[in-house]
């Protein structure tokens, strides 16, 4: 039974931090604009996020500390107070296309607009968190989340031809558009690895008490639940790929990516990808708001609890409180949801090293994880992998605004 | 033991197990003739900022001693009340009632509490 409920958290920080909006809109993108030539991008972003997800946990159940509160102690004020605003600036655009994503998904059932749905969506996800605990948050939107198989089902019965499919795992160079190519590269990068899902899922793990018993299972729960993750992420880009790719049809707008799903599935599709886009997307909106909380209460000292009344931690509920609120705003004015979602995705990209470089640091440090350091291997997969990221990123925004 | 390793930015946690806040201060006294002593610890956002810049400090502390509680919430503990020091730094204090908890209970008295289903 403990067993299965540590997978559930793993399974529901797969669903919210992994696929959501930012992972649908990409690997979509990519589908359609290149086939099935980024595959090795979504299989490079995995392979980082499972490491970074094990050693969350691995942190936690042995150093007792949440990734924040390791953070600070270890890196000083400075560092703290630093770092603390450009993460908070990226994710606030990343709250907001969230709730953008459950909005459009509003929008696609119900035909009125996504900037109406942008507060009682809002309203909706702060409901849970105001109201909810941890366990309600992460069983529900685990199991609701399993709706997101249709993209695996979707992909299946379009008969993906495997050898093309084999050949996009390998790093190649692209045919031509070589900016868009990298630029869906890294935002693809970035929703994948998604620094807040790290502080939450420690957080979890120090909400739920573990110890060094944990970390069996813990490694059990980062492989299996971000590769599940990762399944229904490779579905989206297949389906796109066999939807759109060969009718050279570029995704601009969500109400077509949702014709990746209406084509194999007929109607049943639209409401099936309304309803993995919605779960999807209010999962990460909790997972969002909720990481953000408690980087602020860890690296404050407040207190800070989920399984409690929000007049017991009054900071930390307010912090969540007014992300949502004012993320919300963004969506309401009428701001793209598509092109916010790609952008914010490849600005975490940038900020990838601000999290894993530290990360990394205490992950060998035996006065954290004794003899529980890391190997040299994920060492040098997660700095690998994030300074790529955030390297191309710097180098693709810019050209991408200029050129679009 | 090690002044920037085990006691600053630890954690602070009250006789009942209340968060307190984080050590953004420590305190030295200075003796003719002898080493310095530790003499207390310091919370605060005043006492954080100061580490970035003390023109930044000021202003902060400013703010906060004109709104809210009015109060820049530092709190300063002697050392002989530290209990223990391991993964949180324990204090023999109750946190309730210090300049720590000020903001926070100015926040849920006039903030959280209005909010309908902040108390059950």
């Amino acid at each position: 039974m403990r067993r299965y409920l540590e997978v559930a958290l793993g399974i529901f920080t797969s669903i919210g931090g992994f696929l959501e909006v930012g992972a649908i809109a990409t690997a979509a993108q990519a589908g359609a604009g290149f086939g099935f030539r980024l595959g090795w991008v979504l299989v490079l972003g995995t392979v980082c996020v499972i490491f970074l997800v094990e050693m969350s946990g691995r942190l936690s159940a042995v150093s007792k500390h949440t990734l924040q509160d390791a953070m600070r102690e270890r890196f000083g004020a400075g560092f703290f107070l630093v770092t603390t605003i450009p993460g908070l600036i990226v994710d606030w655009l990343v709250l907001a296309a969230e709730i953008g994503g459950v909005a459009l998904a509003l929008q696609l059932v119900t035909g009125i607009g996504y900037q109406w749905w942008a507060f009682p969506v809002a309203i909706g996800s702060w409901l849970f968190l105001w109201k909810g605990n941890l366990r309600l948050v992460e069983d529900g939107v685990a199991l609701l989340g399993l709706v997101a198989l249709a993209f695996v089902v979707a992909a299946v019965r379009l008969h993906p031809p495997v050898h093309a499919v084999v050949a996009g795992l390998l790093p190649s160079l692209p045919p031509a558009e070589g900016t868009t190519y990298w630029f869906l590269a890294v935002s693809i990068l970035g929703a994948l690895i998604s620094p807040y899902l790290f502080f939450f899922y420690s957080s979890g793990a120090i909400e739920g008490q573990w110890d060094e018993n944990h970390i069996g299972s813990n490694r059990f729960t980062a492989i299996v639940g971000m590769s599940f993750g990762a399944v229904l992420a490779f579905g989206v880009m297949l389906a796109a790929a066999l939807v759109f790719h060969p009718r050279g049809i570029q995704v601009e707008r969500y109400e077509q990516v949702a014709l990746m799903l209406v084509e194999p599935l007929g109607r049943p599709g639209l409401y099936l990808f309304a309803a993995a886009l919605a779960v999807t997307c209010f999962g990460a909106t909790l997972e969002v708001a909720l990481g953000r909380a408690y980087v602020f209460a860890q690296g404050f000292g407040w207190n800070y609890t989920l399984n409690s009344l929000p007049k017991n931690s009054a900071r930390f509920s307010l912090v969540y409180t007014a992300m949502i609120g004012s993320a919300a705003v963004l969506i309401a004015l009428g701001v793209d949801p598509l092109a916010l979602t790609v952008f914010s995705m490849a600005l975490t990209a940038v900020t990838l090293p601000l999290v894993t470089i530290p990360f990394i640091v205490l992950m060998n440090d035996p006065a954290y994880v004794g003899e529980y350091r890391n190997g040299w291997i994920g060492n040098a997969a997660v700095v690998g992998i994030s300074l790529l990221a955030s390297l191309i990123a710097l180098v693709a925004i810019p050209l991408q605004l200029m050129g679009g | 033991m090690n002044l920037t390793r085990d006691i600053l930015d630890q954690q602070v946690v009250d006789r009942t197990g209340q968060r307190l806040g984080k050590v953004d201060g420590v305190i030295l006294e200075l003796r003719d003739g002898e080493p310095p002593r530790v003499a207390a610890i310091e919370i605060g956002p005043v006492t954080l900022t100061r580490r970035i810049h003390p023109r930044l400090a000021e202003w902060l502390g400013g703010w906060l001693r004109r709104h809210g509680p009015r109060t820049d919430g530092t709190l300063r503990i002697p050392w002989s009340k530290v209990r223990a020091i391991g993964v949180d730094l324990r204090v023999d204090l109750v946190a309730d009632g210090t300049p720590a908890r000020a903001w926070e209970d100015w926040l849920r008295e006039h903030v959280i509490r209005r909010i309908p289903g902040s108390r059950q």
